[in-house]
């Protein structure tokens, strides 16, 4: 997995390639819990390149929404791959997150 | 094809990838297809994972073993290891309307397979065998 961390239209963007799984997650862990961290007040995930996510990985995005909360932070995620969205979907998390399309929406 | 298949890793992480990697080809090598494909891969992946994070607790000199078989009728795995003894809270998972971090991986195994159950006569270790029965087309 590769994290690559970008400015879009001044907002924080986050983009993930490849698997996302128990050896991944606590990289990017680090990367969500960090800017939250700062209390940015939008943090995108780009998922267009996300071939894989497992459990860990969704637990570790219920943790960077959690965070967020705390302080009024949104988490929007985008870009999400069939297989990856219906992971969401089937762990009724398609209604707790703010998912989009594309970036466009997305800001 | 109805060769058993064998393969046993180090239980890290990083060995994860392997063990989604063979259960892909072996599901292709036997005529299965998507979504069925990506529903077993993950279902052995979050089995393994547990292995990792409940029966050794995180100890990379265990070892996983992963038996396959796959026939007309079949797609099953045999995931053994030598750790501790799965308590049976495990295999409930937690509900999926409390939203919080864990408790979804059995949730993934139970809607891949048809059959998830511990060998109780497995005396070290455990013996998880998945069973995913294929319908004729």
């Amino acid at each position: 997995m590769d994290i690559e961390v970008t400015d879009y239209k001044g907002i924080k963007v986050i983009t993930v390639k490849g698997d996302i799984d128990m050896y991944s997650s606590p990289a990017l862990r680090e990367e969500l819990i960090g800017h939250s961290s700062m209390k940015v007040s939008v943090l995108l995930v780009d998922f267009n390149k996300v071939t894989y996510i497992d459990s860990s990985g969704i637990a570790t995005f219920v943790e960077a929404l959690k965070h967020m909360k705390t302080y009024g932070g949104r988490l929007r995620l985008f870009g999400l791959p069939v297989g990856v969205k219906e992971i969401f979907s089937f762990s009724k998390l398609d209604k707790v997150f703010e998912i989009f399309v594309d970036i466009e929406d997305a800001v | 094809m109805k060769d058993l298949i064998m393969i046993t890793v180090p239980a890290a992480p990083k060995y994860l990838c392997l063990i989604r990697d063979v259960t892909v080809r072996l599901c292709v090598s036997g005529g299965l297809e998507e979504p069925v494909i990506s529903t077993l891969k993950l279902a052995i992946d979050e089995a393994c994972a547990n292995i990792i994070k409940h029966a050794y607790k995180g100890d990379t000199g265990k070892k996983i073993r992963v038996q396959y078989r796959i026939t007309k009728e079949a797609f099953e795995a045999v995931i053994e290891d030598s750790g501790k003894k799965v308590a049976p809270e495990l295999l409930r998972g937690r509900d999926l309307d409390d939203v919080r971090p864990g408790g979804l991986g059995i949730h993934f195994i139970k809607r891949a397979f048809d059959v998830v159950a511990y060998d109780e006569k497995k005396k070290k270790g455990n013996r998880l065998k998945l069973i995913k029965y294929l319908k004729e087309e």
